[in-house]
Formats: C-alpha cells, sequence, structure tokens
C-alpha cells in the first residue's frame, strides 16, 4: 500500500483495451497512443515545460487509455488535460490559455499537413493564424481541458502517482561501469524518453524497461556484458529475459516506418469525431463488402 | 445523507452528515471545481495521497463523489481540531502533561506512518490536528501533502504555515524532506505545553529571526551548507545576528525533562540533525514511564471481522455425514457465492469506475506471442 506502488494494467485490460473492443485496430490504436505522446512532447518543449511533467503526463495519458477508448475521447484533447494535470501534480503549474494556444497552433499544423497531402492542388506554406480573441475556439478547447483532466482523474480512480525511470538508469550504469561512456547514457536516456511513446509505463516495471533500454544501447554499441544463464547482468536487476525483450519490441516497433497511408490516417483521427467517422466508414465498406 | 454546514474554508465547504447505509457521523468536504483552473490541485493531492493512508492516526477518507461541477470528499468525522480543543480544554490554551504524552504520540505515530508510506504532509498545525470524542488525535487536511521519491527532486518552497515552518524551508530549500514535518511536530509540542505558539514571525525573514533568537543562530558554516542547495545567492549573502542559544527550561517551565531533550531533539535547526518522528516514538519521554501514553482499546471493544462463508471444516464433516447432499449444497453454495461474486464485482465497477488494481505487478506474459516480438525485433534492428 506504499505510495511508491504504482498501477499497472491487468492482462484483461491489456488483451482487450477499450478502444479495442470499439473495433479500433491494434496497430492504428498504438500509433494514436504514439501520436498523442509526441503531441505533448511538443507542446512541453514549445512551452518550456520541466520534463519531469512531461513525462508524468505521457505516462498517465498511455494508463488512460487501458480504461477509455479512443472512440469516446479524442487524443488531442486527453493529451492536453495530461499535461495540464501533470504540472500541477509536479508542482510547476502552467496556465491554461498558453497550454490552449500551443495546442491549437499543434493541431492547426497536424490538420495542414494532412491537408497538403491530400490536396492535388499545391498549398501555401503553413502559417499559424492565432485564435480570435472572441471566438469560440478559446472556450471549446478550455472546456474540453478541464473535462479531460476531471476525466483522467475519474477514471483512473485519482491513482495519478507515477515512477520516473531517471534515477534507476544512472544507478544501473554506475552498477555496470557504464557511466564513464557517454554514447551509453546518452543512448539509453534517449530510449528512455522514446519509450514514453509506447505503453511500457503502464505495463511493466520501471526496472524491466530501464534494463530493456540498456540491453538495446549495448546491443546497438557492441558492448558485452555477461548474459550467459545464471550469471545475467538484468537477473541483478530483478528483470525477466521475457519482459525485456518484450519491452525492446515496442520500442522498436516505434521506429518502424510508417507508410504516408498510415501517417495521413493517424493525422486525421486526432479528434474523437475523427475516430467516429473513421468507424462508420469502417462500417460501411465492411457491409458494402457483404 | 442529511447534513448540517460546519465550517466554510478558502476553497472548500465543510458538512456534517449522516450516512444512510453505516448510520455513521461522516464530515463532507465540498469543493466547487472552478472552470478557472480545473480540479484544484490541493484536491488533487488529497485525494490521491489519502486514498492510500489508512491509520488510526490520519484522518480516513471512505470516498469522493465526482460530478460535473463540484467534488465532495467523505471523511471520519472529528469532533474539533487541536487549536479549538487547547482553548477549550487547556489552562489559557496549555494542556496537561498526561494529554500532551498522548496527543504528541499519536501525533509522531500519524506523521512516522506518512513517512513510512513516502509521503510528505507539508502543512502541520493545530488547525490540521483533528481530536474526536475518544481523544484520539488524527491527522488532517493533506491539501499540501506530497509523495517522495528518491531525495532529488525539487520542490516547492512555499509550503508549511509560517509558524511552523523548518528554518531549512525559510532559507529557500528546495531538496527537504520528512525533517520538515518534525520540526513542525517540535512547534505543536512546545505550544501544547506553553498555550501559545513558540515562533510567531510576521513573515519568511521575521521567522528566521523568531527562531534564531530561542534557538541559536546556527554555524556561518550550516547556513552556506543550507542556502547553497537553494540556488537563492541573495539569502546566500545575508548577514545574520549572532543570538546565543536560550534553555528550552526558561522558556517552557513547565516540562519536564524528558520533554524538553525530546524538543531539542526535534528543533534542530540542521535538517540532518534532526531525529526521525519513527525514532522520537522511542523517546525515554515515551518510553520511561511505565504506563502507556496511548489509549489502549478497552477488553471485548474489537470485534472479530464477520465472515460470510462457512468454515472448511464443517464443510468437511458434512461431506462424512451426507456426500450426496453435500454435493448439491455445495453446487448451490458455489452458484450462490458466483452470484454475490459477480454483485460485488458490478458494484466495484460501478463504484470506481476503470480504476486499476495497485497490485498488478504481474508481468502481462503471452499477450503477444513471444516470438512475434523476436520477429518484429530482428526485422527492425534489420532495418536500422
Amino acid at each position: 500500500m506504499s505510495t511508491s506502488l504504482y498501477p499497472l494494467a491487468s492482462l484483461q485490460q491489456i488483451e482487450r483495451t477499450p478502444s479495442h473492443e470499439d473495433g479500433i485496430p491494434a496497430d492504428l490504436e498504438e500509433d494514436l497512443r504514439a501520436f498523442g505522446c509526441k503531441l505533448i512532447h511538443q507542446a512541453g518543449v514549445l512551452l518550456k515545460q520541466k520534463q519531469v511533467a512531461v513525462a508524468t503526463a505521457q505516462i498517465l495519458f498511455q494508463r488512460f487509455w487501458f480504461v477509455t477508448s479512443v472512440k469516446q475521447f479524442g487524443i488531442g484533447d486527453v493529451g492536453m488535460g495530461a499535461l495540464y494535470l501533470a504540472s500541477k501534480l509536479e508542482e510547476c503549474p502552467i496556465r491554461m490559455r498558453d497550454l490552449i494556444n500551443v495546442y491549437d497552433l499543434l493541431l492547426q499544423r497536424t490538420s495542414d499537413t494532412l491537408a497538403s497531402r491530400t490536396s492535388h492542388t499545391p498549398r501555401p506554406e503553413f502559417k499559424y493564424v492565432p485564435m480570435s480573441y472572441f471566438g469560440n475556439t478559446f472556450y471549446e478547447l478550455k472546456d474540453s481541458l478541464v473535462v479531460a483532466e476531471m476525466q483522467i482523474l475519474k477514471r483512473l480512480g485519482f491513482q495519478v502517482h507515477v515512477v520516473l525511470p531517471y534515477n534507476t538508469l544512472v544507478n544501473y550504469l554506475r552498477v555496470l561501469g557504464l557511466t564513464s561512456r557517454e554514447e551509453v547514457c546518452e543512448r539509453a536516456w534517449g530510449y528512455l524518453n522514446d519509450a514514453l511513446q509506447t505503453p511500457v509505463y503502464a505495463l511493466y516495471p520501471v526496472p524491466t524497461i530501464v534494463c530493456a533500454t540498456i540491453l538495446l544501447t549495448t546491443r546497438f554499441l557492441g558492448i558485452p556484458l555477461p548474459s550467459q544463464p545464471s550469471n545475467c547482468w538484468w537477473e541483478l536487476f530483478d528483470a525477466d529475459w521475457e519482459d525485456i525483450w518484450s519491452v525492446c519490441g515496442y520500442i522498436m516497433r516505434l521506429y518502424r516506418t510508417r507508410t504516408t497511408i498510415e501517417e495521413n490516417r493517424v493525422f486525421g483521427l486526432v479528434s474523437k469525431k475523427g475516430v467516429r467517422q473513421w468507424l462508420e466508414d469502417q462500417h460501411e465498406s465492411s457491409s458494402m463488402a457483404r | 445523507m442529511n447534513y448540517v454546514q460546519v465550517c466554510e474554508g478558502t476553497y472548500a465547504t465543510v458538512y456534517k452528515g449522516r450516512s444512510r447505509t453505516t448510520n455513521e457521523i461522516v464530515a463532507l468536504k465540498e469543493i466547487h471545481l472552478d472552470a478557472e483552473e480545473g480540479t484544484p490541485s490541493t484536491a488533487i493531492r488529497e485525494i490521491s495521497l489519502m486514498k492510500e493512508l489508512k491509520h488510526v492516526n490520519i484522518v480516513r477518507l471512505y470516498d469522493v463523489i465526482h460530478t460535473e461541477t463540484k467534488l465532495v470528499l467523505i471523511f471520519e468525522y472529528c469532533e474539533r481540531d487541536l487549536k479549538k480543543y487547547m482553548d477549550l480544554h487547556g489552562e489559557r490554551g496549555a494542556l496537561d502533561p498526561t494529554t500532551v504524552r498522548s496527543f504528541m504520540y499519536q501525533l509522531l505515530k500519524g506523521t512516522a506512518f506518512c513517512h513510512e508510506n513516502r509521503v510528505l504532509h507539508r502543512d502541520l498545525k493545530p488547525q490540521n490536528l483533528l481530536i474526536n470524542r475518544k481523544g484520539e488525535l488524527k491527522l488532517g487536511d493533506f491539501g499540501l501533502a506530497r509523495a517522495f521519491g528518491v531525495p532529488v527532486n525539487t520542490f516547492s518552497n512555499e509550503v508549511v504555515t509560517l509558524w511552523y515552518r523548518a528554518p531549512d524551508v525559510l532559507l529557500g530549500s528546495r531538496t527537504y524532506s520528512t525533517s520538515i514535518d518534525v520540526w513542525s511536530c517540535g512547534c505543536i509540542f512546545a505550544e501544547m505545553i506553553s498555550g501559545v505558539p513558540l515562533f510567531r514571525g510576521r513573515d519568511n525573514q521575521d521567522q528566521l529571526l523568531h527562531i534564531m533568537r530561542i534557538i541559536g543562530t546556527p554555524s556561518e558554516t550550516l547556513i552556506r551548507r543550507i542556502t547553497s542547495e537553494s540556488g537563492d545567492a541573495a539569502a546566500a549573502q545575508k548577514q545574520y545576528p549572532r543570538y546565543p542559544k536560550m534553555p528550552f527550561t526558561s522558556i517552557l517551565p513547565k516540562a519536564s525533562l524528558q520533554a524538553i531533550d525530546l524538543l531539542e531533539r526535534l528543533l534542530q535547526f540542521d535538517p540532518l540533525k534532526r531525529i526521525s518522528a519513527a525514532e522520537a516514538l522511542n523517546h525515554p519521554y515515551f518510553t520511561a514511564q511505565g504506563q502507556l501514553p496511548y489509549p489502549v482499546p478497552a477488553p471485548g471493544s474489537m470485534a472479530p471481522p464477520n465472515f460470510n462463508f462457512p468454515h472448511p471444516h464443517q464443510q468437511s464433516s458434512q461431506q462424512q455425514a451426507a456426500a450426496q447432499q453435500q454435493q448439491q449444497q455445495q453446487q448451490q453454495q458455489q452458484q450462490q457465492q458466483a452470484q454475490a461474486h459477480a454483485a460485488y464485482l458490478a458494484q466495484q465497477q460501478n463504484m470506481q469506475p476503470g480504476v486499476y488494481p495497485a497490485n498488478s505487478q504481474a508481468p502481462p506474459q503471452g499477450v503477444v506471442p513471444q516470438q512475434q516480438y523476436m520477429q518484429q525485433y530482428q526485422y527492425s534492428g534489420g532495418s536500422r
């Protein structure tokens, strides 16, 4: 019952995510989650927000999709709510208006990219149009922000405790005597951050994820570590090989090249409206085929 | 639920009510959700931390009702806070030594429990300590509390009501830990003995001077060490008047020598030298005298829990008597149990939609066949 225990998704939640139950294919859900996290990250950079808050937001965001379907809430709104909530939790609150402005820019840019890719006539370069001061956009975004924050709290049952992996990585690298090699630290740190775009922080305990990033790093750089049975380095950190391998799979899957069609599909599904439209189209086309 | 308004705080209104299901008296804290800042961070902290902290000396949070416009927290009801208790029962605010010892023990017990569970209260003061009719003291108002991990995080230093704020926080430290709650405990201890707050500063700087006038100005090196952690250049340059230490016996003539010794250890300027709450519980002030300072429940008052299901031994005796009958019964029982279980689950789900268990740490093996991962990995690895 210690607060250092953080919630992880149950087997049932992983096998049948709410989005999956609503007919969203697994690869699409994975891409939507990753894109939502990317938006959080970009907003965090633009707002000069601390990385602890951005990482916390991404983890809460990933947990949320184990209790809610993307059909019910858009990844844009929930990402915004998660960043707002995480900033409060990490005691570096941000102004609602700043966050809304930044998200407005990011969403406009996304739809512009999509439009320029799908239209046949060349379009002018993207230029952000600030929302009008008395327009409805601000109030609409503000409403969705407040609702998203409340829904995250409610659906996660106020279990918003997050443990970040960075301290653990530093400790493990010290134990393994790798801290003197800059490229190792940099690469492993990068994998930890990239993993924030995958669901692993809602699935596995921190030591397992950290071991996975060290494994990827040492394999990539060709650094030998004791890996013969009864003498494996990861056993020192209480991690199982199967779990580490699975986390590595999640991270590597993030790096695969997506086709333009796959990318465009994600760009069009940032809001729940887009998702609902897409599901209807799927339903129609499948009934037509029949 | 029938209720009456009790008090109105800065961000919430508190009502006293009676639960229709358990007939118990509860306190309802109603928080209005503000469209300007969403859910107040005090409420988020209070709920996320208190939900986990179950202890006799911590006010229990029974339930949370979350609607569109407001948030209602349902707490265990306590008669009054320590401040009011002292005004009402004390002699010009000062409590008798036995009560002081009992309250101090319970205060430290609750604080130690928080710290054990990696929670800092960060706002201990008499107004936030609640006393119920049985004389039990409970820590309340976790609106400023936070969970702490490895102590390298920087926290906000706008914490703890000024009079109970530790000197290291006053000097700008952001890497404080459990020791800040211990300082507040020391201030409360002295206040219970004398009836008046020990350090009554007007502002940050004045508060520091008040502290130094009584416990003495610490060495230059100690101040340097604390301010170097804060990164506040102005605070580091500041010169402080050199006050000698005043003996606590002259300030609190009524206190016993053991009480003075404990107070000394709680009110250490250097946070590293401050005693921990758990250590303080083993101080001779509590352990020396034979009797227990904490009220022991009367014999028979702690009833054993009710078991709803038959005992396994009873089942085996039935088996010997009539196997067939028993089998039927068992089937019935299983059905009933399954129904009850399903109903219970449904109820749970209704109450807390989407909460996933805190202890579901089991690795989700077999979700995706392992081979698939390997293929994925090799495929991706090859493409890099």
